[in-house]
């Protein structure tokens, strides 16, 4: 048992601690706020296989541009929260029913799948490799990935737009 | 068939001799039910040709070395052929002659005895239709067309049993006796089933033939017998279905004489000295078949001790002399068994066409009641009465006696003593019987003090004197039946050498205790005709017997030893409530019941499925993740 | 040396359940895309530990996109929320059903 793999399942630990008592929250925010300790704990995930670039957008996009994206939401909606019926019986059980089977087949293929046993190796990747891979191989993705984010800038602004005028200038 | 048929004499009087009856009954039925002369007419003509063809047949076959067949093709598949067509062996050509010749005589008497019947015509469609049954049945070389033409026989029965529908005793004597032959048919149907499988056919010959032993292992043997035996006992009134012959008798007494005397209850024993070979392969079999013959002849001489019904006295007269038959058969006395089978015919038959004349001109079937109508003032029937119940008895010189020393001498060959000792209890009981119903009704009590005088009975109407004017077509018969009973007996040894000449060598004369069982049985008899005497011949007698004496053991044997009671109980509680219940329960609640909760599941699945159609986007979500987690199930596996 | 490459899948896994079970299983608009969230971030653990297994660059630079696509997705996700919000007046997805 190395460091690394000690940091890997404390860090994996955090990760799933976190998501599951982000998803039992009645609070929306408290959902959110524990939704980023689960994103931070990705972005060390991320650190420490070798990708530290990818950390660190992490934390700038996920973490802080997402989820304060859901705060701003919360704030501007107050709804109350204790309205919310939580977990009706015809939802969450067949959503576990399946959950688990879907667990138990996922373990049991990755389990008997030949290649999975190995052991990962320590790399990194720099950002100027990564930067440049992406660049050079990958850059017609970006350009797409740049219209669909022009395409969601209309959507959102939109949507966003309201309605008439005598609605007040409340909106995003 | 491969030989044309008109050219082949014995073929075309095979084909008429079975064929005709069949065409009266349909003109009958279709063409002349308005015109009764005309429908007696066409029957009679048929019946006369067939009896002629009969006795061609026998004639010209009377020295037949090997068994003659005629088959067409029927049914054939890769594994199994069943021909139908004729089969003629001396046994059959035995039976045909009495088949045809008693069918001639009994429509004869029935144009006096049935005549101003409104259902004339009905009746003699249906007893040309028997007629076709029966004929066909002697002849059949295949056990399936003959299981068919059984099945025809016991339609016809029941239709003539049922004849007079507006009855309700008839109906429901008509029904018993269809389902009671009908339960012996389920185990004939089973046993030819497994003569199928194993033998691959159900061809007579090779029945009795040695590929019989050569594919069927002894076990099976056994089994088949005792199945197929299973419709005899059906079909010949035996013990334990033995009650519905008595109720036959309300058919008329004509039928009674032709079906449920001679011919139709004697086909189950004609099946076993058909299939003699056969039987004989299992000796298992042979010794139930004679435990089976020798209960129902004495249970069912102890039910005519005690009966004033003069038919139903007959009538168990029939079950046991058909008793008697398959214990001669059972115990190898082929000869014994098929020339009883053949007095009997004669003399049966002449025993009720008597009875019958009696009652059509009395009015009533009771003994006592018919002794006080003065029948015994009527001649001809009263000699006839006298020599069948003599022939019934055993009594020297007239053929009854010559086939009970043939069955005698079977039973006496066997080593244990109980059935010999079980058979001559029998002779005496027939005997007591027999002249117990021809003293009581020729003897009529003194009149009483004033209650019943001779002047009285003269008065009613039915005298000697004033014979019906049918009463001289009605009496021919009962002539020719009582010339060929006085007869018979005399044509013991040629027919012996016709039926068996070629299989069994001159009998050894048995030795030492053997040799008294004829005079032994001799004695009985007349020692039970002296009893019958005693008891109710004697001037001043009392005119009850010795079983009447005995109160509980008359109401035993009047009760036919309650086998009717046990098949009541029998049927009202394991069959209507527990079978049937069973069944009707299955019925409502699992096959209704499963067919209907698919129908409910259906609906409710439906229902389901609409919901989760109803708009709330979390179900289709729930759908998507169990689409894909059942998708991962199969790329797993 | 880290771990065996089955741990990295199976913790993917486990991230993608927890994602699935809260859009599903809570009844609130905002949740549903929360989960989504959750899923989209599993996945990319995935692909990261992939890339480290294949010693290849190519994971990593789905990851990107990954990203990318999640922020449009909340976008456009939130902004139709708050629209539907504005029409109906609740967040619960049972009150959505004039479609049915």
């Amino acid at each position: 048992m190395t460091l690394y793999s000690f940091i890997f399942y404390v860090v994996a630990a955090v990760i799933v601690a976190s998501t599951a008592v982000a998803i039992t929250r009645r609070n929306l925010v408290h959902a959110v706020i524990y939704l980023i300790f689960s994103f931070f704990g990705t972005a060390m995930l991320f650190y420490l296989l070798g990708a530290p670039l990818l950390a660190v957008l992490e934390v700038i996009i996920y973490a802080g541009a997402i989820m304060v994206l859901f705060l701003f939401i919360l704030m501007m909606i107050r709804t109350e929260s204790h309205q919310e019926l939580m977990f009706p019986l015809s939802q969450w059980l067949p959503a576990a029913l399946f959950g688990l089977i879907y667990v138990g087949v996922g373990f049991l293929t990755v389990a008997t799948t030949p290649g999975t046993e190995i052991t990962l190796k320590m790399v990194l990747a720099t950002p100027r490799e990564f930067a440049l891979y992406v660049f050079q191989r990958q850059w017609f993705s970006v350009e797409i990935v740049s219209l669909l984010l022009l395409v969601a800038l209309m959507g959102a602004l939109h949507l966003g737009k309201g309605e008439k005028k005598n609605n007040g200038e409340d909106e995003v | 068939m491969t030989i044309f048929w008109t050219e082949d004499a014995t073929l075309l009087a095979a084909i008429l001799a079975t064929l005709l009856p069949f065409v009266s009954f349909v003109l009958i039925m279709v063409l002349t039910r308005a015109r009764p002369r005309l429908s007696a007419g066409l029957s009679i003509v048929a019946v006369t040709v067939s009896l002629g063809c009969a006795l061609f047949l026998l004639v010209r076959h009377w020295n037949l070395q090997r068994p003659i067949q005629y088959t067409g093709r029927w049914l054939a598949s890769t594994s199994v052929e069943i021909p139908f067509g004729f089969l003629l062996d001396p046994v059959s050509l035995l039976m045909l002659v009495v088949v045809a010749g008693i069918c001639f005589l009994v429509q004869v008497y029935s144009l006096g005895y049935m005549a101003g019947d409104y259902g004339f015509s009905r009746y003699y469609a249906f007893m040309s239709l028997f007629a076709w049954a029966m004929l066909n049945l002697t002849l059949s070389p295949t056990i399936l067309q003959l299981y068919i033409f059984w099945e025809l026989v016991g339609l016809s029965s029941y239709l003539l049993i049922g004849f007079w529908y507006e009855k309700f005793s008839a109906t429901q004597a008509g029904k018993k006796a269809f389902v009671m032959t009908r339960a012996g048919d389920v185990a004939f149907f089973l046993g030819l089933l497994t003569v199928l499988v194993h033998l691959g056919n159900f061809n007579i010959l090779e029945m009795n033939g040695p590929q019989a032993v050569a594919h069927m292992s002894p076990a099976i043997l056994t089994l088949s017998a005792l199945l197929v035996f299973g419709g005899i006992v059906g079909k010949s009134a035996q013990f334990p279905l033995m009650t519905w012959l008595p109720d036959a008798m309300e058919g008329p007494t004509p039928v009674s004489a032709l079906l449920h005397s001679a011919t139709m209850v004697a086909a189950g024993v004609y099946l076993f000295a058909r299939l003699f070979p056969f039987f004989s392969l299992s000796p298992t079999a042979m010794t139930v078949f004679l435990a089976i013959g020798t209960i129902s002849m004495l249970l069912a001489s102890t039910m005519a001790m005690v009966d004033r019904d003069i038919k139903k006295v007959w009538a168990y007269s029939t079950i046991s002399q058909l008793g008697f038959m398959i214990m001669a058969l059972a115990a190898g006395g082929y000869f014994a068994g098929a020339f009883h089978l053949t007095t009997h015919a004669g003399f049966k038959a002449l025993l009720f066409l008597c009875s019958g004349l009696f009652i059509h001109c009395h009015g009533t079937n009771d003994i006592y009641e018919l002794a006080n109508h003065q029948c015994r003032r009527q001649r001809i029937p009263t000699i006839c009465l006298l020599i069948a119940a003599a022939a019934l008895s055993g009594l020297p010189p007239l053929s009854g006696f010559f086939s009970k020393e043939a069955i005698m001498a079977a039973l006496a060959g066997l080593s244990n003593p109980v059935w010999l000792a079980a058979g001559l209890l029998g002779v005496f009981m027939t005997a007591y019987y027999a002249f117990r119903v021809i003293f009581v009704i020729s003897f009529p009590k003194p009149p009483a003090k004033g209650s019943e005088s001779r002047p009285d009975s003269s008065a009613s109407g039915h005298d000697g004197s004033h014979l019906p004017p049918e009463y001289c077509v009605m009496a021919w018969p009962l002539i020719i039946l009582a010339l060929i009973t006085v007869l018979l007996g005399f044509f013991e040894s040629p027919l012996k050498h016709f039926l068996v000449g070629r299989l069994i060598a001159g009998e050894a004369h048995e030795s030492g205790a053997l040799a008294l069982v004829p005079y032994l049985a001799l004695a009985l008899s007349v020692a039970g005709v002296g009893l019958a005497w005693i008891e109710f011949g004697r001037r001043g007698a009392a005119r009850v017997g010795f079983v009447e004496r005995i109160p509980p053991l008359h109401k035993l044997f009047a009760e036919r030893w309650y086998i009717d009671d046990f098949y009541r109980l029998f049927v009202d509680r394991v069959i209507d409530r527990g079978i049937s219940t069973l069944f009707y329960e299955n019925d409502n609640k699992v096959i209704d019941g499963g067919i209907d909760g698919m129908c409910k599941g259906t609906v409710e699945g439906g229902r389901i499925v609409a919901l989760l159609n109803s708009g709330m986007i979390q179900y289709r979500l729930l759908v998507t993740f169990a689409v894909m987690v059942l998708l991962s199930l199969y790329f797993f596996f | 040396m880290i771990v065996p490459f089955s741990h990295v899948l199976m913790l993917a896994g486990i991230l993608f359940l927890l994602g699935m079970f809260c859009a599903v299983a809570r009844r609130n608009l905002i949740m549903i895309v929360l989960g989504v969230e959750i899923m989209l971030n599993a996945a990319s653990i995935a692909f990261v530990g992939a890339s480290v297994r294949w010693q290849s660059l190519e994971g990593q630079s789905f990851v990107l996109f990954i990203l990318a696509v999640a922020a449009t997705e909340v976008s456009v996700g939130l902004a139709i929320i708050v629209y539907a919000f504005r029409r109906t007046g609740s967040f619960d997805p049972g009150a959505y059903n004039i479609l049915r």
